[in-house]
């Protein structure tokens, strides 16, 4: 854990500018065990110092590789003489950001770190699971991989904290072959916020899913190609929660909007079916805590609820401090960076669509000719909304009912028009508590939703 | 020369402490990296960054279990618990023969590029681009923009008794940005660039006035009509990408030693047209992304995977090799050089009837049987020989190993953008479908 040492630092900071000092470590454990034999086995920590300081319109900022009062002091007089510096080449003029009533805001719990024989043991496990339950397949792989980071955050104009963000994940890959010769694979994924003691002291359910993914697997290899073309579709909440980051988050953060976004123009219209309701929360989800609980960002800003749509119509933006200025909105704790050298960038936190009021069964029911899409890899989003991400698992709906496994491909539309085709919600939601976004810099989100019945475009042959 | 001392010391007390174990190889790579990195947003200057950065990365064999460990810090004991950390880790790991490190090479000290940065020139650079984006191409809205120098300085051991020193500068060059006419905006475009000079005003640089050109003419773009079957033409940017797909899915280690890569029992024979030949060339004078050693301690060396057509070598590293009973990859590095066709753009475009250029694909990872379905990106459609219009929702499934042996065209033009030199491909026989 870190010490506490940055506080007195505060001093050093220049009168007029507005200035954040953050100091951090990211822990890696990784351990990948393919075909039996432990491939990957690493332990590694980076931690640092870093400021940003925001004067005259322009920001400056500087990070070290030390966590130290002396590097704090360091890093702070060069992002104040790198605002000065940069302020004689910008052009634009911009105002001061709104103060935030001070406060100390921590997180409820910190990391704990664990030997790495432990991780060694349950992925040996694991993969001795796989190797005794799944006698068709042809290759096996065993990932774990936990990225921790705890940051102190001082800010001369907004609150201060002291948070952890712990999280880990084991992810395995199975291989088959399938009728036509070729090799067809599927992955799965275990885990989320908390540390290993919390997520595989008892492996049975992940066993659960190495049998549902070996099962899912075998009907893969007898799998045919998806039609290509617009088809009516049953979204799994896995993928819905992509839905939710790709299709919509991404295309309503205000930087984006700033760049264009097809967002920008939307705001307050209907752009959704009226059942349709998507939130970003910042830490608690129905009373409970949220998937990756953020209490403060990295502005030193209190972390609140982002309401993106509201029965169909878009309501917000996500922002940092600068372009929560510029929109004239407050600013809601989005603003992340992932290792100390980075600077804040607005980044989503548990984003979801919420949960309606049908059963999946009558979903699935209500479909003559359609798909059923169980799993995605990644996914992608551009500013005019067009977006796509991969299925690597689904199901052909004949007549109501699940028909053959369908081969790997891509679903694709526009963000807006997928919404306003929106008519089932399952009930429930699904978080998916492992993601990490790849904006600029890695972060940790998650994302979630309910089954999502909606037209969309489905690649194919 | 830069100051090694931090560096030397912190190496020579890590090979102290090595040297005091029993039954253990290792490794290691001691780096001070610093970067000065200017960000435009929205048209005008808003960030400047300096980041000073420290790595120790120690890999460790004893009695063939290996552990691997990396901090930021050149504290003795931090170094003394991270190797500690690592002998540990390894203790837990299955001891396997196949895991070796290089026999010594004859070190050297290698110094390339600008290894200080010239501010005041990359600003004015950096100012000079900005303003010529806006005066020249007024329908383009540059949404980030990131110049940066960036400095390291490392040292490479093993217990073999090999040692590399190298000292690097290099500027790279980030641009996102999209074509927007005030009502309309297109998709997302990039370009990107690493220079080791700054003599050329970064607009004139790669591809950047084309990508430019190109974003400005997406902006109202239109789907294919129905589902065909045609061309297309890859831009080197987008063709990388693909070669980033076989390196993962078709040469890798995992995908060999597994035997799950679809060309893991072709050395010798054909995979793709004659005229197709891909290498991995740090030493090439054009690229600027350089590899000294391999990521086991080889010295580095140029070498080809696919030949006229024909595969010769896998990337395989020395475990890869090792385990699956092939030839080590002569490097490990990403530096693509696809060799050049005799063919002009112009003319490929000239030669489809129907079919697209394609600047990217936003798709899911392919899986190992190489099939991809997935968005054309940045890509405009061509008929009867000439670029008709930007494209939007159209999907292009193909697959994407199996494709080179339907490559009909390379163009003579390649581009070099400091990691990677490839020509434009032209292949047949994709499925194109519109909404």
């Amino acid at each position: 854990m870190l010490e506490d040492i940055l506080g007195k630092s505060k001093s050093l900071f220049e009168t007029g500018a507005q200035s954040v000092l953050r100091g951090q470590e990211n822990r890696l454990r990784s351990v990948v065990i393919n075909q039996g034999v432990l491939v990957v086995n690493t332990r590694s920590e980076e931690s640092g110092v870093c400021a940003k300081v925001y004067k005259n319109g322009v920001n400056g900022f500087a990070s070290m590789a030390e966590y130290s009062e002396a590097a704090a002091e360091q890093v702070i007089k060069a992002a104040t003489t790198n605002a000065n510096y940069l302020r004689k080449y910008a052009q634009t003029q911009k105002g001061v950001l709104p103060s935030i009533s001070s406060q100390i805001i921590n997180s409820k719990r910190f990391i704990i770190d664990f030997e790495q024989k432990r991780i060694i043991d349950i992925c040996q496990d694991i993969d001795a699971y796989i190797v005794k339950h799944c006698p068709k397949i042809t290759s096996r792989m065993v990932n774990y991989r936990e990225d921790t980071m705890e940051k102190f955050i001082y800010t001369s104009d907004a609150c201060d904290g002291h948070v952890a963000y712990p999280r880990c994940r084991i992810l395995f890959i199975l291989k088959m072959e399938a009728l036509d010769g070729s090799t067809v694979e599927l992955h799965e994924i275990a885990g989320g916020f908390g540390h290993i003691e919390d997520h595989f002291q008892n492996l049975d359910y992940v066993y659960r899913k190495v049998d549902e993914t070996y099962k899912r697997l075998c009907d893969k290899a007898e799998g045919v190609y998806a039609e290509a073309g617009e088809k009516t579709v049953i979204l799994h909440p896995d993928v819905a929660g992509m839905i939710a980051h790709e299709a919509i988050g991404h295309t309503v953060e205000a930087d984006l909007v700033l760049g264009g976004s097809v967002a920008g123009q939307n705001l307050n219209k209907k752009v959704a079916s009226d059942i349709v309701n998507i939130v970003d929360f910042a830490n608690t989800y129905q009373g409970e805590q949220a998937p990756l609980p953020v209490y403060i960002d990295d502005e030193g800003i209190p972390a609140k609820d982002a309401v993106l749509v509201k029965d169909g119509v878009l309501t917000g933006f996500m922002h940092n401090r600068e372009s929560a200025l510029h929109f004239g909105v407050e600013p809601l704790g989005n603003a992340r960076g992932h290792v100390f050298s980075d600077e804040p960038l607005i980044r989503m936190r548990n984003t979801t669509v919420l949960p309606g009021k049908d059963k999946l069964e009558d979903m699935i029911a209500s479909i003559d000719d359609g798909y059923y899409l169980l799993n995605t890899g990644n996914g992608e989003a551009d500013l005019t909304g067009e977006f796509m991400f991969g299925i690597t698992c689904g199901y052909e709906i004949k007549h109501g009912k699940l028909g053959k496994a369908i081969l790997d491909t891509t679903v694709s539309g526009i963000a807006f028009d997928l919404l306003k085709t929106v008519d089932m919600l399952s009930d429930e939601v699904t978080w998916c508590p492992s993601g990490t976004c790849g904006k600029k810099q890695l972060m940790p989100v998650s994302m979630g939703g309910p089954a999502v019945k909606c037209k969309i475009n489905i690649g194919g042959r | 020369m830069s100051d090694m001392t931090k560096i030397t010391k912190a190496a020579d007390y890590l090979s102290g402490l090595l040297k005091e174990k029993q039954n253990l190889k290792a490794q290691f790579e001691i780096s001070e990296i610093t970067t000065t990195e200017i960000t435009v947003e929205n048209g005008d200057f808003s960030l400047l960054r300096t980041m000073f950065d420290k790595d120790v990365a120690i890999k460790v064999l004893v009695d063939q279990k290996p552990g691997t460990t990396s901090i930021n810090s050149f504290e003795e004991a931090d170094i003394k618990d991270a190797l500690e950390n690592a002998i540990t880790s390894s203790a837990s790991a299955v001891a396997d023969d196949c895991f070796n490190l290089a026999p010594a090479i004859k070190g050297e000290e290698f110094t390339r590029g600008p290894l200080e940065p010239d501010m005041d020139t990359l600003m004015s650079r950096t100012a000079e681009l900005k303003e010529a984006i806006a005066k020249e191409y007024p329908n383009i809205l540059l949404m980030m923009g990131i110049v940066e120098h960036v400095r390291t300085d490392s040292m490479y051991r093993n217990t073999n008794g090999t040692e590399d020193v190298v000292h690097s500068g290099v500027y790279n060059i980030y641009l996102e940005f999209a074509g927007n006419d005030g009502n309309n905006t297109s998709g997302i475009s990039g370009s990107s660039i690493s220079i080791e000079t700054l003599d050329t005003p970064f607009i004139e640089l790669g591809r950047i006035r084309k990508d430019l050109e190109d974003a400005e003419k997406s902006v109202a773009p239109t789907s294919v009509d129905g589902k065909f079957e045609g061309k297309i033409i890859f831009t080197p940017e987008c063709f990388k990408n693909a070669l980033n797909t076989y390196m993962q899915i078709a040469l890798s280690d995992i995908v060999i030693v597994d035997n799950s890569s679809l060309w893991r029992n072709k050395i010798g024979q054909k995979v793709a047209a004659d005229s197709f030949t891909f290498s991995v060339k740090p030493w090439d004078k054009r690229i600027i992304d350089h590899e000294y050693h391999t990521a086991d301690g080889f010295r580095s060396e140029d070498y080809t995977i696919i030949e006229n057509g024909v595969l010769k070598s896998f990337a395989t590293s020395l475990y890869g090799a090792n385990k699956a009973k092939v030839e080590r990859a002569g490097n490990t590095s990403a530096a693509y050089v696809v060799e050049p066709g005799t063919t002009s753009l112009d003319d490929m475009i000239k030669n489809i009837d129907r079919g697209l250029i394609v600047g990217a694909i936003s798709a899911g990872a392919p899986g190992v049987n190489g099939e991809i379905a997935g968005v054309a990106k940045n890509a405009f459609y061509i008929e009867n020989g000439k670029i008709v219009n930007a494209v939007t929702e159209t999907m292009i499934s193909f697959n994407v190993v199996n494709v080179l042996n339907n490559i009909v065209d390379i163009s003579k033009e390649v581009l070099c953008n400091g990691d990677f030199v490839i020509p434009y491909i032209c292949v047949d026989g994709i499925t194109i479908s519109g909404k």
